[in-house]
């Protein structure tokens, strides 16, 4: 035998048409938590992984995104294409793990002959065997796999059931690999389509040999009704009956409204109790800090530097899980392939694709994920398009800032308005969205170059009701990766923008006399401010805030931003140095914004006009340099980044001066 | 020559043939509309585009435009 190298380790590679429960074996396999959503086109990129230890099974895993055949139309058809052919890392997989939905297996087997066909050693899964029991019908591995002369198991990819039958194959594919090296594999090539019919046909003619019917003792006359075609037996009737209603023209726009309303104003209102216990707790902890560490450097930095700079974003937290949760569920029910739908003849006329839906949706999110999502449209300019615009739809970096200044806008807690309020500004979003897409679609020489065939095929999957663990597992996912992006970042500049605050003029010489102490403290760190570092570089910045009707606080505060939106907010709580004798964070960032004068004048800094003006500007200012990188990454070409940053953020300063002034004008101050 | 963007709602006609001189035809037949199978058109999107038919087991939403290189006997 053959002395195993380094990268000899085996590559078993899944592979399946879109939705048809690849990732959620992968996750079984591997031990990872990779998000599961009911769309056919949720992963969009590779991913790799060990096998779990406690399998005993040395092998690298490769999850790819779904293709219907091995000829791939869109980018992320192409990659999982790639990765069967071509990995620049990990070569030709050993052994291929074809995932196919039993209740359509006429369909699926399409690529799993053409895998067959180009010489893969292949081990068939056949998934969501539980929908066609549920039909009373089953199908019979031992048959298909003697038919197919290749592997068959069944697994159940909602409890596992058929894993150790899996693990077994891989096992036994895998020694055999290692006998006689990596399949000898061929690329597929199609000249014209009547391959593709001819082995429709024969997948038909399979279907039809190990589909059989479990007699049921009730139901055989109506199961007798369903067979009469064998190929519309599976359909799920109460999805059509649904779907006539959400694909309704009257009331499936006003479903669709009413879905995307309710899941805006929710964030705000069910994110509430968990809120104040977060914002209690850091108040309280900012208190505690400076009373028992009193008047020094560190428990300035400590205080009003860590505890209220990352609390005063962490405070948010809760409404960003809210809003993820919402999305999880939407996405597990099935709903986001009919959005697409429904909303694929309106965007086609802005140069967009209904595919576009789900990129930008999940933009609510973030942005880097919905970028990457765009993937699964087909024609490239639609593509660059959804690209371009994905900045504009409100992820949930801004959700801190929109929060806090809505919180000033709306006081007394009332949080009906808020969540209205934060409504609006999402659907501001969109539509300027949609306006700047179709502006661009028009004058598109510029940006967007390519011109191809544009379409819209797209499975809609059953409704399903959304398992709560699949939710849970998304949420959660999103969360940490939520986390460990915007947490660091928060981290080090909340120390930075404190330090920045605080020096040179550390200990300011005031006239104490007849002042209480609370005065002292507060005159002292008013002077510590001027005095500091970050007032020398604000004067930089004062002339372009001044047109805003902002100073130079607001302005580092929003320079800050750019390394992260959140940063806002904690710089806020820095800069306004909010510590006082209030015991909820939150409220006490507000006493101290609405305090706050221009320095020299004894004009209000935050008034309505300038916080709806903010509102607008982190609406537009494309302030987030991941999002840059995964633009160019993408798009392939530094033109539409290039164009982003300056319309987006130029629109931002533009717009964000026309609303305050214009305020002002009317008498809104 | 009927097309698939022809039939009516609740409509169920067996497909011919398919026009592969239309751009996504490759895959339209990928997909599963192949000559001889049936297929059922179950829901309309507002504008009455794309259109939603059911074959081989699911629902497949098209664009009008792609329908009608589906053509019914
Ligand atoms: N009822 C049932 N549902 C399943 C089964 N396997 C997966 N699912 C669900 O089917 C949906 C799609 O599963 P995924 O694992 O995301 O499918 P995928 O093949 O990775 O899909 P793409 O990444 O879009 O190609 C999810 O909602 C899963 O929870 C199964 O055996 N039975
Ligand atoms: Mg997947």
């Amino acid at each position: 035998m053959i002395t195993q190298t380094a990268h000899s380790t085996p590559l078993v590679t899944l592979v399946g048409p879109p939705n048809s429960g690849k990732t959620t074996l992968f996750n079984y396999l591997s031990g990872k938590h990779y998000k599961t959503v009911n769309y056919p086109g949720s992963t969009v990129d590779y991913s790799v992984s060990k096998m779990q230890d406690k399998f005993n099974i040395n092998a690298n895993l490769l999850d790819s995104p779904g293709i219907i055949s091995l000829i791939p139309a869109s980018p992320d058809e192409e990659v999982s294409v790639h990765s069967l052919y071509k990995h620049p890392k990990y070569g030709n997989p050993d052994l291929i793990i074809a995932t196919a939905d039993s209740t359509q297996l006429s369909r699926h087997l399409l690529l799993v002959r053409q895998l067959l066909e180009s010489g893969f050693r292949v081990i068939v899964v056949l998934t969501m065997s539980d929908l066609l029991n549920k039909r009373n019908f089953d199908v019979s591995t031992k048959r298909l796999s003697e038919l197919l002369n290749c592997d068959v198991i069944k697994l159940d990819g909602r409890n596992g059931t058929g894993l150790d039958k899996l693990l077994n194959l891989i096992e036994i594919n895998l020694n055999n690999s290692l006998l006689s090296g990596k399949p000898d594999t061929t690329e597929y090539k199609l000249d014209n389509s009547s391959p593709l019919i001819n082995m429709f046909r024969e997948s038909e003619e399979i279907e039809k040999e190990v589909i059989f019917r479990v007699a049921s003792t009730k139901n055989i006359s109506k199961a007798d009704k369903e067979l009469q075609i064998l190929s519309n037996y599976q359909i799920d009737n109460t999805t059509i009956k649904i779907d006539r209603f959400l694909l309704h023209k009257y009331w499936g726009i006003f479903g669709f409204f009413a879905i995307m309303s309710i899941t805006f104003t929710s964030v705000f209102w069910l994110a509430q109790p968990l809120m104040n216990l977060v914002d209690k707790t850091f108040g309280f902890l900012a208190n505690f800090a400076q009373a028992s560490l009193g008047d020094t450097w560190y428990s300035d930095l400590i205080s009003n530097g860590l505890i209220s700079g990352i609390g005063s974003v962490l405070v948010f937290v809760p409404q960003i899980i809210i809003l993820f949760l919402i999305l999880g569920l939407l996405e597990d029910s099935g709903y986001l392939a009919r959005g697409a739908m429904l909303i694929d003849k309106p965007l086609s006329k802005i140069g967009l694709n209904g595919k576009s839906f789900v990129p930008m949706l999940s933009g609510f999110a973030c942005a880097i994920p919905a970028i990457m999502a765009a993937r699964t449209i087909s024609n490239k300019r639609e593509r660059l398009l959804t690209i371009f615009i994905i900045p504009l739809i409100s992820c949930s970096a801004r959700l801190p800032v929109y929060a806090l200044l809505i919180g000033f806008l709306v006081p007394n807690h009332n949080q009906w308005l808020g969540g209205v309020i934060l409504a609006s500004i999402y659907i501001f979003g969109i539509i300027s969205s949609v306006v700047i897409s179709a502006i661009i679609n028009k004058f598109s020489k510029f940006i967007l170059r390519n011109n191809d065939n544009s379409s819209f095929i797209l499975e809609l999957p059953s409704y399903r009701m959304p398992k709560l663990s699949v939710v849970i597992n998304n949420t959660v996912t999103n969360a940490e990766q939520y986390i460990k992006r915007a947490g660091p970042t928060i981290l080090a500049l909340s120390i930075a923008i404190w330090m920045l605050s605080y020096f040179p003029n550390n200990n300011p010489k005031i006239e104490a006399k007849g002042l209480s102490s609370e005065q002292v403290i507060s005159l002292k760190s008013s002077e510590r401010l001027a005095g500091s570092y970050s007032a020398q570089l604000g004067k930089f910045i004062q002339p372009v805030m001044t047109p805003l009707g902002m100073d130079w606080r607001v302005g580092v505060s929003l320079v800050s931003a750019f390394a992260a939106r959140e940063v806002f907010v904690s710089s806020l709580a820095m800069i306004f140095r909010v510590t006082d004798s209030s015991d909820n964070l939150q409220s006490s960032i507000l006493h101290s914004m609405r305090n706050a004068e221009i320095e020299g004048t004894n004009q209000k800094l935050f008034t309505p006009a300038t916080i709806l003006g903010l509102i607008v500007f982190f609406i537009f200012a494309l302030q987030c340099i991941s999002t840059i990188s995964i633009s160019y990454k993408e798009s392939g070409t530094w033109r539409i980044p290039l164009f982003q940053v300056l319309i987006f953020t130029g629109l931002a300063y533009i717009f964000t001066f026309i609303t305050v002034n214009g305020l002002r004008a009317i008498g809104i101050n | 020559m009927r097309k698939a963007s022809d039939i009516g709602f609740g409509e169920k006609a067996v497909i011919s043939d398919i026009d592969t001189s239309h751009p996504s035809s490759r895959r339209i037949i990928e997909i599963g509309f192949t000559p001889g199978q049936e297929i059922e058109l179950v829901n309309k999107s507002i504008f009455n585009d794309p259109l939603a038919f059911a074959l081989r087991g699911t629902v497949i939403a098209i664009r009008k435009r792609e329908a009608d290189c589906i053509i019914i006997i």
